[in-house]
């Protein structure tokens, strides 16, 4: 498939810590496409940003270990160098973070801040980048970006913030956006904007996005597919509607009822799941999810599963007891 | 106020400035909002809006710049000394942060007894008990984890330690202060769950804050929408979650994200960003992002005003008089 | 990067912190052994410190005198083991003084605030604007004669602001957790608070602090001696030998040798300790 963009093979990564190895990441393939919206949904602790920063090549120089590939557009990204992956980033993948403000440098007016990608990356000289820096602020609904182009970062609300932290990632048009957590901690009406601002810009730009996130309803309709993530695993992966609607793993059904829906009646018990996310030192041989899943058996307690496939395309799930399949039933 | 009943909690104009003489701001705005004795009220409202100052303002852990707050008809805003500290013991708080609000050196059981040994009204034998009854009942095995450390724990044990220390008084009412919002969702349920069990058996009326509607609307008989330091809306939660009144809260829901993929994708979403508390705008504080706003909007401040039993708003132009006309 | 670490770590709390290492309890042996000469130096069997052997001058190290003697005949080893006692002694006296001061004051002016801790806080402030050092060879070169006791309390004194910033700095960002506030609603008195809620957590800052504090004392209480504005010879002292060894330096480099090394490896122990205690009870710090 030519419009493939990104291909992850067995991607693993494994922190050495005093207490021993902590296996962040175990594991993980998938593909994606061209104008593609993948969502990577887990809790804290699944590995999700881990394997975020994997992808994009940012992990620290010592104590970690990363096996597998990640192609992106045909690039190695495990292995590659320092300067190798330098080329890459921005042009090919870019990254916004939770936090805008750490990624802003709170000194720096923030116009400065876009040219200085713009001079660097792409050898633009002074006037060149400032008119597109201007631009770039406009793209990304900040009004008045003129005025706005000397402000520092701390003059600006999280929101804005956040949307200038985008109009930098985006300063070299990448192939690839890479979400984490884009939304998180930012107020309700705020993170719509922000949400509805990426995608707008995903199909304005042509863009993939890989959306990080803890939350559900961040994915629900902003992506095609999603990739349910658990203990640094993939435990279910398909499209946006079958993880909804037709769930085969428990651990995905657990998930989406234990959050509580504005829909329903106030006081409705909630479907929690007992126990919490396992210590990632002392995985067992059997499936991470076994300890807290009500429908665990002692295969589970003993074996992993690995993802099978189900009936939807490219639908897969990892579990030994799954849930019946309500496809074609409704 | 049409309820017949007696509020355990009478908050009446409550006001909180901070910031200096020449540059007030004003958190909090004259508030006024009952609890009545065993409900949940939910106070809504984004970053910035004085949902947390209130409920600060109302523990007096920042000192209200006005109004009265009274518990069981006494007023919290005028005791000191011994007196306002016992008073305290009736009300307690839980916080955001789980892992900050415990003290990350002392042991588990002696963090729950604290206001027992602060108050001494249990020692010895009966103290132990108590304590051990306290953690079995928010789902911490006292016997096992009773003399870890505090900072041995994840943030859903954490939040579970702070309730049974929070209830070792046996308090009225309950201030809970985005307490789950820094939990993962799995374990969020497992807490909000136990929140409601312990109500139940102990009683207790909760004062129950935080940013994320559906958390508030699964709590909550009643929410009140705070809006910049006001208070813009106040009802029974079912009610105003399906017929909101004050375009604010429709947008706030609106804006909701539910884990629903046939969810619509907003389509009207509020656009820019609230006003600066240092310079809110004149009338009603949400008119420069209302669509409806009007000169009145500008020149006059609507007031809090029933229109339907246990339903308020503050709107010149409620939403369904104006589908009306 | 250290955000996911965090993260894990959170998770993957191991739960028991890192073993202090080897390093830190050879350090610790150093240590103890240094306090366990100065306290009994005169029940161990060791030649008199002042007693000049004119039979055996600037002798070299051997088995008649372990490190040697001095330009005088008199036994090396024998004078650092008492002359330990003049630097611990400077070294915790100044500190007991320091702490004794300062900390309390630091810890109330972070926790109370307001008024108290404006009028405490300018004045610390105003005192740190003054050159301690200076301050302090002036004070001890006019208020003769010169005494130990004299000098530990100069050095106190002039430690005092110092401490205090340290510990108000370290409680202002404890006493605004949530916990503290969780310990007032709950009805603790201020005192109360203080005591249990922040002081256990202060305590391992001052530890380091202290240590740190003790040996930034003695390379003090060296300086003043190399001046001749600490104690009175012939009584030894790290910092008298030193000074003493400057005339027959070229004759003798054994002399310098030896109390240097003594200081130096005595303040490079407690250095070693203060900082890795730190590390250890900082509880915030990520275990990796």
């Amino acid at each position: 498939m030519s419009d493939r963009l990104l291909e992850v093979r067995d991607l693993a990564t494994t922190f050495a810590t005093a207490g021993g190895p902590l296996p962040a990441v175990g594991g993980v393939s998938f593909d994606l496409n061209q104008n593609e919206t993948l969502g990577i949904v887990g809790e804290s602790g699944s590995g999700k940003t881990v394997l975020s920063r994997t992808i994009m090549g940012l992990q620290p120089r010592t104590n970690v270990t990363v096996s597998g590939s990640a192609r992106l557009n045909g690039f190695e990204v495990v292995g590659a160098s320092e300067e190798a992956k330098r080329g890459i980033w921005g042009t090919e993948v870019a990254m916004v973070f939770q936090d805008p403000m750490t990624s802003l440098n709170p000194v720096m007016r923030i116009g400065k801040q876009i040219d200085e990608v713009l001079r660097v990356r792409l050898g633009m000289d002074k006037a060149a980048a400032k008119a597109r820096a201007i631009e770039l602020l406009e793209l990304v609904g900040i009004p008045s970006p003129v005025e706005r182009y000397r402000a520092y970062p701390g003059q600006l609300s999280g929101g804005m913030r956040q949307r200038v932290v985008i109009a930098i990632a985006l300063a070299c048009s990448p192939k690839l956006l890479m979400a984490d957590e884009p939304t998180t901690g930012l107020d309700v009406t705020i993170q719509a904007q922000i949400l509805n601002l990426l995608d707008r810009l995903k199909s304005q730009l042509q863009m993939s996005v890989i959306l990080v996130t803890h939350d559900l309803g961040v994915v629900a309709t902003r992506t095609s597919r999603i990739i349910v993530m658990y203990a640094g695993r993939v435990v279910e992966t398909g499209s946006t509607r079958d993880v909804f609607q037709n769930h085969r793993m428990p651990y995905t059904r657990a998930l989406l009822e234990s959050s509580p829906k504005v829909a329903s009646h106030s006081h409705t018990r909630l479907q929690a799941i007992p126990g919490r996310p396992p210590n990632l030192m002392k995985l067992t041989a059997g499936c991470a999810f076994a300890p807290r899943c009500a429908y665990a058996t002692e295969r589970c307690h003993r074996e992993r599963p690995e993802l099978t496939a189900a009936e939807g395309p490219g639908h897969a799930f990892a579990c030994w007891n799954p849930l019946p399949t309500t496809r074609g039933a409704s | 106020m049409s309820d017949p009943r007696t509020p355990l909690l009478k908050v009446r104009d409550l006001s909180v400035t901070f910031g200096t003489k020449r540059h007030p701001v004003s958190a909090v705005a004259g508030i006024s909002f009952d609890v009545y004795e065993g409900e949940t009220l939910g106070l809504v409202g984004e970053s910035g809006c004085g949902k947390s100052t209130t409920g600060k303002a109302i523990m007096r852990i920042v000192e209200p710049t006005g109004g009265t707050v009274e518990l069981e008809g006494r007023d919290i805003t005028t005791e000191k000394g011994r007196a306002l500290r016992q008073l305290r013991t009736r009300l307690q708080m839980i916080f955001q942060d789980p892992i900050s609000s415990l003290n990350p050196r002392r042991r588990v059981k002696d963090i729950v007894a604290e206001p027992l040994d602060c108050w001494k009204s249990v020692t010895g034998d009966e103290r132990e008990r108590l304590v051990q009854d306290l953690l079995s009942k928010v789902g911490i095995d006292p016997l096992v984890y009773g003399n870890r450390y505090a900072r041995q724990f994840s943030g859903g044990q954490c939040q579970r330690i702070s309730i049974a220390r929070s209830l070792a008084m046996r308090p009225k009412l309950l201030i809970c202060d985005e307490m789950v919002s820094a939990l993962d969702v799995s374990v969020q349920a497992q807490i909000l769950n136990l929140l409601e069990d312990l109500k139940n058996e102990y009683g207790l009326t909760l004062l129950f804050i935080a940013h994320d509607l559906a958390v508030v609307k699964n709590v909550s008989d009643r929410v009140a929408v705070m809006y910049l330091g006001k208070i813009c809306e106040i009802g029974p939660s079912d009610t105003l979650y399906e017929d909101p009144e004050h375009p604010y809260t429709k947008f706030l829901l609106g804006a909701a994200l539910e884990a629903d993929v046939d969810s619509p994708v907003h389509g009207d979403v509020l656009e820019g960003e609230p006003p600066s508390p240092l310079n809110p705008p004149s009338g009603c504080r949400f008119r420069t992002r209302c669509p409806n706003a009007t000169e009145k909007c500008a020149s006059e401040e609507p007031l809090l005003q029933e229109i339907a039993p246990g339903h308020q708003v503050a709107c010149h132009y409620p939403l369904r008089t104006l589908a009306r006309r | 990067m250290s955000d996911q670490l965090e993260e894990l770590t959170l998770i993957n709390r191991p739960e028991k912190s890192r073993p202090l290492g080897l390093l830190f309890w050879i350090c610790v042996g150093w240590v103890g052994l240094n306090i366990f000469g100065a306290i009994f130096a005169n029940l161990l069997p060791l030649p008199d410190p002042l007693f000049q052997n004119y039979s055996a001058i600037n002798v070299g190290p051997g088995i008649h005198h372990l490190l040697g003697t001095d330009d005088l005949g008199r036994d090396i080893f024998s004078r650092i083991v008492f002359g330990s006692r003049v630097s611990l002694a400077v070294g915790a006296g100044a500190m007991l003084i320091g702490f004794g001061l300062g900390a309390p004051l630091g810890m109330l002016a972070a926790y109370r605030r307001g008024r108290f801790d404006a009028i405490f806080t300018t004045f610390m402030y105003v005192l740190l604007a003054f050159p301690a050092i200076i301050a302090t060879i002036a004070v001890l070169s006019f208020w003769t004669p010169r005494a130990l006791v004299k000098i530990i309390v100069v050095i106190g004194l002039a430690s005092v602001p110092l401490v205090y910033r340290v510990i108000r700095t370290a409680t202002m960002g404890i006493a605004t957790k949530d916990y503290v506030v969780a310990a007032r609603i709950q009805g603790a008195t201020d005192t109360r608070i203080l005591f249990k809620e922040l002081l256990p957590n202060v305590a391992p800052i001052g530890v380091s602090f202290l240590l740190i504090g003790i040996a930034t004392v003695i390379t003090l209480e060296g300086a003043l001696a190399f001046l001749g504005l600490s104690v009175n010879p012939p009584t030894p002292s790290w910092g008298n030998m030193i000074n003493e060894s400057r005339t027959v330096l070229a004759q003798n480099p054994w002399l310098v040798i030896f109390p240097s090394l003594a200081l130096c490896l005595f303040l490079l122990c407690l250095n070693f300790i203060g900082d890795r205690l730190r590390s250890h009870f900082d509880v915030t710090e990520v275990k990796l």
